[in-house]
């Protein structure tokens, strides 16, 4: 292994150049054109950028979830949350670029030193919480201290484990150190958005309110503040207005009233109607409606997603990797998202997802044992004692993809039953074992990390289906460590070439991060899984 | 009478308790666990204890059980788990839409039903009778969120005259916004119940109409309009009545799935939400006020019979 220097990871920027460039300087020179002809690939039509944009106005977002349990970073669990809502609340140390480079928030620059152990930022100055209170470093060390408190049980306590200790030197210095390397620190743990580890909160209002208020009426730093009198009471919604003193400048927009539509066709019909001129996530079966409405305008990122069939191998015939393969080899992956998604989705060979630009590799371009080949699947079915054998797949809510796989594989001659369970119910037998195969996958990542520990390290969380490779778990604690972006991209595609050839999953799809808006909406700048929108203005 | 409604009142007491205290076990029983979707995709083991110690839901059942019930004694029905909230706050923001949407669909039913069905008693037998029973079977047989989400694309997304989500406050918006908001969903639970109270006004006439006193009344030359509103109808409704109190759980149940079609969140959703979520205080707090109103309900009903009916006594 080449040792590169960690410090490649210092901002204010880490930007798709320097991976080219390291790229190009290591020898992978396949990946750095691909890089470049990705930068060069026509993007989605944003409306008329070249207009002056307008300040004022009230965008209505509609919001599909069933409630938001709290808008406190360090209690949050929901992905989509975390990226659309609490982004515009909160600001971090850094936050995401169009490719999911890092580039400066609250931290106007930082330092990472060449063993990956210590963390310099460097604070801008004259920062401000929403209640006027200045934010400082030592902020950041109370956030650090309050996350980490075991009797506060944050869900994102364990991105911390990494760190030794957090100093304050001066106001606008935070030092942090880790006790071994951890690559995705900045993404999983500092970031806008879903690093809610260590997003900043200011100490007197918590101690004021108390943890659970906070969760309703939080105090952030982001460009738009929270309207206490709309109070997040769950399933209602709320309001947030422009936060006159955020350091990047007035946002556009006077005011967002988020609006809570839980049923997605609900929600369609809400946008079409004009009830609300936004909506977070297009639901997938609606994406084709929309399209046809002249007045909206649809803009996909690249997901930062993947799924697939997982096989519980404490259950005959899964332990058998003929059948895994037989199932992987019998999906024909465009075939399935044209039945189950309407055409919306990649292909999948693995679990590097589309929007990791910088490690991802399109599907043409790769050669999995696992590709689509009928004749092969029956054969290895054959020899696995597959044909006429019975299974179930477990599911919760959406029923298409579970419908079209379990035809797909009839094909093979597996006889596949649904075992359709409420959500709560399908999540306990996830974690418990409790099933045969499952459609299952990571999503709303922050950085490939989150869908490969997991799922794929004897100790990752989701690893609940036995899947055991020391290589794997050699592969996955490198990435960890891994010297730079380049060395870090390398390892995960050598993984994914593992995974493809043990099947722990037959990779199916990547779904892309869609959104669509009245086309008065402008200004949006689409980032995967993320909604920041201070720079999104109304031509009204 | 007083008496009657006392030993009544006592009665409920014990069912709302019995149910109260069945929803706690068999909330309990039925599988899911509410950390583990609280956390979602954060979770691993550690943080699940972290946060089943941080809830009180590491302790054994008897001890919550008792916790929880002796906070009932004292008017506290718990916070959310999944949410910040107090039970008591969401049923104070989600009670009144959800009677809001009740009255409203009731008064639909009833400005629907009784008509009709007077019409098809009447015209018994004609093409009336035949339209109206045709309407009323299409009306049952809909589901209310099917039937929401046909509105919803007619009247708010083809023709743009209504919004197709969400609640305005009679006091903050006033009284036109409130109902151009309620009017669609209103509607959507109103039609399947108008339509099971018109079978029973048209029976419930035609039976009354064929009695004796309505034809003593008739022979002692009352007029026919007399006859029907103050003879027939008054008694043809006691069965009415009877089924409408029974029917409220149709106005409930219809509710549950049309606030969520219609993004409204009542006291439907905010269950609904709460039993995917496992969030047992939720639910049990919202059992327990939908428990209270089945059982003054029925009361309701009985006591409204005496009126109807003078025979009818309650000793």
């Amino acid at each position: 292994m080449t040792t590169v220097d960690w410090s490649v990871l210092s901002g204010p920027r880490v930007s798709r150049r320097t991976l080219i460039g390291l790229a190009a300087a290591t020898g992978a020179v396949g990946f750095a054109g691909r890089l470049a002809a990705t930068a060069a690939a026509p993007r989605a039509v944003l409306g008329t950028i070249q207009d002056q944009p307008k300040q004022g106005g009230t965008l209505r977002l509609g919001f599909g979830i069933s409630q938001i349990p709290t808008l406190d970073p360090a209690q949050e669990t929901t992905g989509i949350v975390a990226g659309e809502l609490l982004g515009n609340l909160f600001s971090s140390l850094v936050q995401f670029d169009e490719q999911l480079g890092l580039k400066p928030d609250l931290a106007e620059t930082w330092q990472v030193s060449e063993d990956g152990l210590h963390y310099t930022f460097t604070l801008r100055e004259g920062l401000t919480f929403h209640n006027g209170d200045t934010l400082t470093s030592e902020d950041v060390r109370y956030t650090y201290e309050r996350t980490s408190n075991p009797d506060f049980a944050s869900p994102h306590a364990n991105k911390l484990a990494f760190i030794t200790d957090v100093a304050t030197p001066d106001e606008r210095t935070v030092a942090i150190t880790l006790g071994t390397p951890y690559a995705p620190f900045l993404s999983t743990a500092c970031s806008r958005g879903p690093g809610r580890a260590l997003t900043p909160v200011p100490r007197r209002p918590i101690e004021e309110m108390g943890d659970q208020q906070f969760g309703l009426t939080p105090v952030g730093s982001g460009p738009f503040m929270l309207v206490p009198e709309t109070a997040n009471t769950g399933g209602e919604g709320f309001e947030m207005i422009a936060f006159e003193g955020w350091y990047g400048g007035r946002p556009l927009l006077d005011k967002i009233v988020v609006q809570i539509i839980p049923e997605p066709s609900s929600r369609l019909s809400a946008l079409e109607a004009g009830d609300v001129d936004m909506l977070d996530i297009v639901p997938p079966t609606g994406s084709a409606q929309l399209a046809q409405n002249p007045d909206l305008t649809l803009v996909d990122a690249p997901g930062t997603n993947w799924w697939g069939v997982s096989f519980n191998r404490a259950r005959a015939p899964w332990d058998n990797p003929d059948a895994r393969m037989a199932v992987a080899k019998a999906v024909d992956r465009q075939a399935l998202i044209d039945t189950a998604f309407f055409g919306l989705g990649v292909p999948s060979v693995g679990p590097i997802a589309p929007a990791f630009g910088w490690a991802y590799v399109p599907p043409e371009e790769v050669e999995t044992p696992q590709a689509f080949d009928l004749a092969a699947a029956k054969a290895l079915a054959e020899r696995a004692g597959l044909t006429g054998a019975k299974s179930s797949l477990l599911a919760s809510e959406d029923d298409r993809p579970h419908q079209v796989l379990r035809n797909i594989l009839a094909e093979i001659g597996l006889d596949l039953t649904i075992d359709k369970v409420q959500t709560a119910t399908y999540f306990e037998r996830r974690d418990a074992g409790d099933y045969d195969t499952m459609i299952t996958g990571s999503v709303v990542d922050a950085d490939p990390d989150d869908g490969h520990f997991n799922f794929f390290h004897s100790e990752g969380p989701w690893n609940t289906y036995g899947y055991v490779s020391e290589e794997a778990d050699r592969l996955i604690e490198a990435t960890r460590e891994a010297t730079d972006p380049t060395e870090r991209a390398k390892l995960f595609r050598e993984l994914q070439t593992l995974l493809q050839a043990e099947v722990p999953f037959a990779f199916l799809f990547h779904q892309p991060d869609q959104t669509a808006f009245h086309t008065d909406v402008q200004g949006y700048v689409p980032i995967p899984e993320m909604r920041y929108l201070e720079t999104v203005w109304l031509d009204r | 009478m007083t008496q009657y409604v006392l030993r009544r009142l006592i009665h409920s007491v014990f069912i709302i308790w019995g149910c109260a205290t069945l929803v706690f076990f068999l909330l309990r029983l039925i599988p899911g666990d509410p950390v583990i979707q609280m956390l979602g995709p954060e979770y691993t083991p550690e943080a699940a204890e972290a946060l089943r110690r941080k809830l009180g839901l590491d302790e054994p059942l008897q001890v919550q059980y008792v916790r929880w019930f002796g906070n009932i004694l004292r008017g506290d029905l718990g916070g959310s788990i999944a949410s910040g909230e107090t039970v008591t706050g969401a049923i104070a923001t989600g009670l009144p839409k959800t009677l809001s949407l009740a009255a409203l669909s009731f008064l639909i039913a009833i400005v629907i039903a009784v008509p009709a069905g007077v019409a098809a008693a009447l015209k018994r037998n004609t093409i009336v009778d035949y339209a109206a029973s045709v309407v009323a079977f299409v009306g049952v047989s809909m589901p209310s969120f099917w039937f929401g989400i046909i509105l919803i694309l007619v009247f708010a997304v083809w023709l743009g005259w209504l919004p197709a989500t969400g609640y305005a406050e009679l006091t903050d918006d006033g009284f036109v916004e409130w109902l151009r908001r309620l009017i669609l969903p209103s509607l959507a639970i109103g039609a399947g119940y108008a339509a099971i109270l018109m079978r029973f006004v048209r029976a419930g006439l035609l039976e009354v109409l064929g009695s004796d006193y309505v034809r003593t009344a008739r022979a002692k030359g009352a007029r026919e309009r007399t006859v029907i509103v103050r003879h027939a109808l008054r008694n043809a409704l006691i069965p009415v009545v009877t089924i409408a109190g029974i029917q409220l759980a149709l106005l409930l149940s219809g509710a549950v799935v049309v606030e969520t079609v219609f993004s409204i969140r009542g006291i439907g959703r905010i269950l609904v939400g709460a039993i995917f979520d496992r969030d047992y205080p939720m639910v049990q707090g919202v059992i327990l006020l939908v428990a209270v109103i089945f059982v003054l309900a029925n009361l309701v009903v009985d006591i409204v019979y005496t009126f109807l009916d003078p025979r009818i006594h309650y000793g």
